[in-house]
């Protein structure tokens, strides 16, 4: 490997701008790290560089560690977004500037020299000033001075984002055939995904200081895993539906699915994306070639040269929730967008009112089924530090979120929302505010009513409020994060597989949780002092499974089991392992259909001060 | 008088004639103000014609008070020009406590009456002194009524002038050039040496022409620092009011028509350096 990035954080005052972010190029790789502005891609470059300092993680170029060295010891070519030439420099010095510094002897300096002019393209002009030639040669020149040295790796941190769109292309070409002729192993910082699609071997998505996902460019656009990466690459018709045997069930209808998923629990919400160009319209449904999806209307069409977008609109579906294009407020439709050849808008031609019917010839089902997060908050300093915690992981997860205030003053609870709203605001996927009358439990039964979530975040004491902690957790199938005192985002989680308790579901969701905040797992099994040593070994095997689950999933794992009384083994793992988040399943409901935290959990729950994390299993899918 | 409350009816017509009106009032400000003296040292200085003037200018005397005050101001430039510099990137590039203190503290000699300084230095370096008498006794160095003096004296008076010219480039520089320097594998002092200082040249230069222009025509500071020892700490002002005090007006003149053409010179290499700074800048 070229480049070897393992586990590399950085927080600039309390905000984590590169979140464990871990990354192998193979030599002679091509690569480029995609996200917007603030997704933390320039601050992974300048620390592969040295120019920025990283709080944890490693650096590997060619197998040597450099995480220590100075920029100088790096042997790196960096080219910055604006040139940054030694303006009182000519061309040719600006060049031989690397070679200076290592004594190149002069005739060997000028002929590196014109040979480099020569690769970019800009021979004869080494007499020149950087004043004196266009931005697209000063760039050209930059790339230059940056392979003078023969480095080992070449950084470029936007090289094309001051340029012209049509020097844009040119160049483009250019630092395309030149890395591929010198075979060095390149990574590229864009937010521009044509211009990563066009350049990289493999494309890196990043989003918020996390990798989100690594492939190839046609991969990444036509199988996203998140959310992020479908809506972010090109146009994506996103919506939720029905994970069915076969495929997936958009309303009444069945898409088979170009894949295999990942495997998820059926009759689940999933994801399904379909790009512009997978959608065929028609006059009549019998003429479609592929599953219709409905008769929709044309909203908007727009020429785009050699081919045609249009924006339809399709009543709403049962069981069907669209997420990009989104919504728009007050809409009574789903806005599904197309995309056609210039050929078959001259045998169909469609305006708007039109009603065409729509088919879809290829679906795409994302691994990832996008999560829903209620926060609960009266106001208290308590709760607030549990809406603070539970904004930072939903961030992480790219969830969505709704911020429930209750309480009996509404008119401060609409000021407390407002500002807490603000306050979360920044990088949640989506945000919802909703106040409600009255007690914490009727308050959140009223809303999961309406909506179901995945996780529920509570600022409570659970040991105070123990009975409301049951009702909660009766009312539906959601997880419950409780978070007694204001904390951070967790970074250790104490994965407990207690003895008796449903112990796989507890393993995966808290798995996709512990993998968006970028934190570590260990799971932890407690026997009793007299248990056989078979049964250790069973729950030895078992754990294991555990652990290479948590790993294909991202989440650094190890697996631990000990002997003892529950609730002290528990406690004890739990403070010197320094945890800060224990993560337990839920009893499964009794009979008559309640919750009852007697046992174990509230032992724990009464001595524990930190976020606890309670997952559901679904009934009869208990595994022992 | 009582206060008119309303603007005369018809001034608004006459704001276009008032243009040209400030204009003109300006022009003749400046002419009553500064062309016409300066024309009137002109003859005043050259009445006896050019062999006159060079005759007064090359008495030993007369010379002498001029090299005094030119080699002491360009060995103040000097010395003013690296330190100048270097608290400029001090100020900028590092965080310390105190900082703003010395900030505001480096404006200082601007404000201080020249006098003033002359009497702090007398007070630090004079013979008497704790310091002064060791400078003396021990390294045989006179500070006070010689040369050094001057210098010193100098040096206090100008320091904002390069600190002040430099601050604000330096704060707008680039510094991705320093960092593409780094990757290129130049250390901390090449890269200060080949990127920083070059781009700093403008500034550190048009600091030290202004740095010359004061120093040559300081007085205060001098007299009190260096006093009036003809041919040994007699500076050209020192020389001119001593001119002025025994009613030479020839004499007088002379002189300071050299030293109005220094400063003259000085100046519009000042304004030509920071003109060229303005078009490297938006470029």
């Amino acid at each position: 490997m070229s480049i070897t990035l393992q586990n590399l954080t950085k927080t600039y005052n309390d905000h984590l701008v590169v979140n464990h972010v871990s990354l192998d190029v193979p030599d002679g790789e091509f690569f480029v790290l995609l996200g917007s502005s603030g997704s933390g891609k320039t601050t992974v470059l300048k620390m592969i560089a040295g120019l920025t300092s990283l709080d944890e993680g490693r650096i590997l170029l060619h197998g040597r560690d450099v995480t220590a060295l100075p920029v100088q010891e790096r042997q790196v070519g960096f080219v910055f977004q604006h040139y940054a030439l030694f303006q009182h420099m000519t061309v040719a010095d600006n060049i031989e500037f690397g070679l200076r510094i290592r004594k190149v002897a002069a005739a060997q300096r000028r002929r590196r020299r014109e040979e480099l002019l020569e690769l970019v393209g800009l021979t004869g002009l080494g007499g020149r000033m950087p004043s004196q030639i266009s931005g697209g040669q000063q760039q050209r020149v930059a790339l230059a001075r940056a392979l003078a040295h023969q480095p080992e790796v070449l950084l470029l941190d936007e090289p094309l984002g001051a340029l012209d769109a049509k020097i844009r292309l040119e160049l483009r070409r250019t630092l395309r055939s030149i890395q591929r002729e010198l075979g060095i192993t390149t990574i590229l910082v864009t937010h521009d995904q044509e211009e990563a699609f066009e350049l990289a071997d493999r494309v890196g998505v990043m989003s918020f200081g996390r990798l989100l996902e690594v492939g190839p460019p046609q991969q990444l656009y036509r199988c996203p895993q998140t959310e992020f990466v479908a809506t972010f690459l090109g146009t994506a018709n996103l919506l939720v539906g029905q994970q069915t045997a076969e495929g997936v069930r958009i309303g009444q209808v069945d898409f088979p699915l170009a894949e295999r998923p990942v495997a998820i629990n059926g009759n689940q919400r999933v994801q399904v994306l379909f790009r512009p160009e997978d959608v065929a319209l028609s006059d009549s449904v019998d003429s479609l070639a592929c599953p219709p999806l409905g008769q929709g209307e044309v909203a908007e069409t727009i020429f785009a040269g050699s081919f045609e977008r249009l924006r339809l609109r399709l009543p709403p579906m049962p069981g069907v929730r669209p997420i990009s294009p989104p919504v728009k407020y007050g809409g009574d439709a789903m806005i599904i967008e197309a995309m056609r050849s210039r050929e078959q808008a001259v045998d169909l031609p469609l305006k708007p009112g039109d009603r065409p019917w729509l088919g879809i010839r290829r679906v795409h089902q994302l691994e990832h089924p996008g999560l829903n997060f209620l926060l609960v908050s009266d106001g208290s300093p308590q709760a607030n530090g549990a809406v603070t915690l539970g904004g930072q992981i939903a961030r992480l997860a790219h969830a969505r979120v709704t911020l429930l205030g209750h309480g009996s003053s509404l008119s401060a609870m609409e000021a407390y929302l407002q500002s807490t709203k603000e306050a979360l605001g920044s990088g949640l996927t989506a945000l919802e505010t909703k106040t409600a009358s009255g007690s914490l439990v009727p308050a959140i039964a009223r809303e999961i009513n309406g909506q179901s979530y995945d996780l529920i975040v509570l600022g409570l004491d659970p040991n105070a409020h123990m009975t409301t902690v049951e009702q909660i957790l009766q009312m539906g199938d959601h997880h419950l994060l409780l978070a007694p005192r204001p904390s951070a985002a967790p970074a250790r989680a104490l994965i407990c597989v207690a003895d008796g308790e449903p112990a796989k579901e507890d393993v995966l969701f808290a798995g996709r949780l512990v993998r968006h905040v970028g934190a570590e797992a260990t799971l932890l099994s407690v026997m009793g002092e007299g248990e056989a040593e078979s049964t250790k070994n069973q729950v030895e095997r078992f754990l294991a499974a555990g652990v290479r689950t948590l790993e294909l999933l991202g989440v650094p794992a190890r697996a631990a089991v000990r002997r003892g009384a529950v609730r002290e083994t528990i406690a004890n793992e739990l403070i010197s392992g320094n945890y800060d988040m224990l993560v337990m399943g839920a009893p499964l409901p009794q009979r008559d259909g309640k919750i009852s935290l007697n046992g174990v959990i509230s032992q724990i729950l009464g001595i524990i001060h930190r976020p606890i994390l309670i997952v559901r299993t679904e009934p009869g899918s208990a595994v022992r | 008088m009582t206060a008119r409350p309303f603007l005369p009816a018809g001034l608004i017509k006459r704001i276009a004639w008032g243009r040209h009106s400030l204009r003109a009032s300006v022009l003749a400000y400046l002419a009553v103000l500064l062309i016409i003296p300066l024309l009137v040292i002109l003859r005043d200085g050259l009445q006896e014609g050019l062999t006159g003037f060079w005759q007064t200018i090359s008495q030993p005397v007369a010379w002498h008070a001029l090299t005094l005050t030119l080699w002491t101001s360009a060995v103040m430039v000097i010395i003013n020009t690296v330190m100048g510099t270097l608290t400029a990137y001090v100020l900028v590039r590092y965080e310390f406590a105190g900082k703003a203190l010395l900030n505001a503290i480096v404006d200082l000699p601007l404000a201080i009456p020249t006098l003033v300084t002359g009497v702090m230095l007398v007070i630090l370096y004079g013979p008497q002194q704790a310091l002064g008498g060791w400078l003396d006794h021990t390294l045989g160095w006179r500070i006070i009524f010689a040369p050094p003096g001057i210098i010193l004296a100098l040096l206090f008076i100008t320091f904002p002038l390069v600190v002040r010219a430099v601050q604000p480039v330096l704060l707008n520089l680039d510094r991705e050039q320093e960092y593409a320097a780094a990757t290129l594998g130049a250390g901390p002092w090449t890269i200060f040496r080949r990127v920083t200082l070059p781009a700093l040249a403008l500034p550190m230069s048009s600091g030290a022409l202004l740095s010359f222009a004061r120093a040559i025509g300081e007085f205060g500071a001098i007299i009190i620092v260096a006093g009036n020892i003809p041919l040994y700490t007699q500076t050209a002002a020192v020389f001119v009011f001593g001119e002025v005090e025994s009613e030479n007006r020839a004499g007088a003149s002379a002189m300071s028509i050299i030293m109005v053409a220094i400063a003259l010179g000085l100046i519009l290499g000042v304004e030509w350096l920071q003109q060229r700074q303005e078009r490297k800048s938006v470029a």
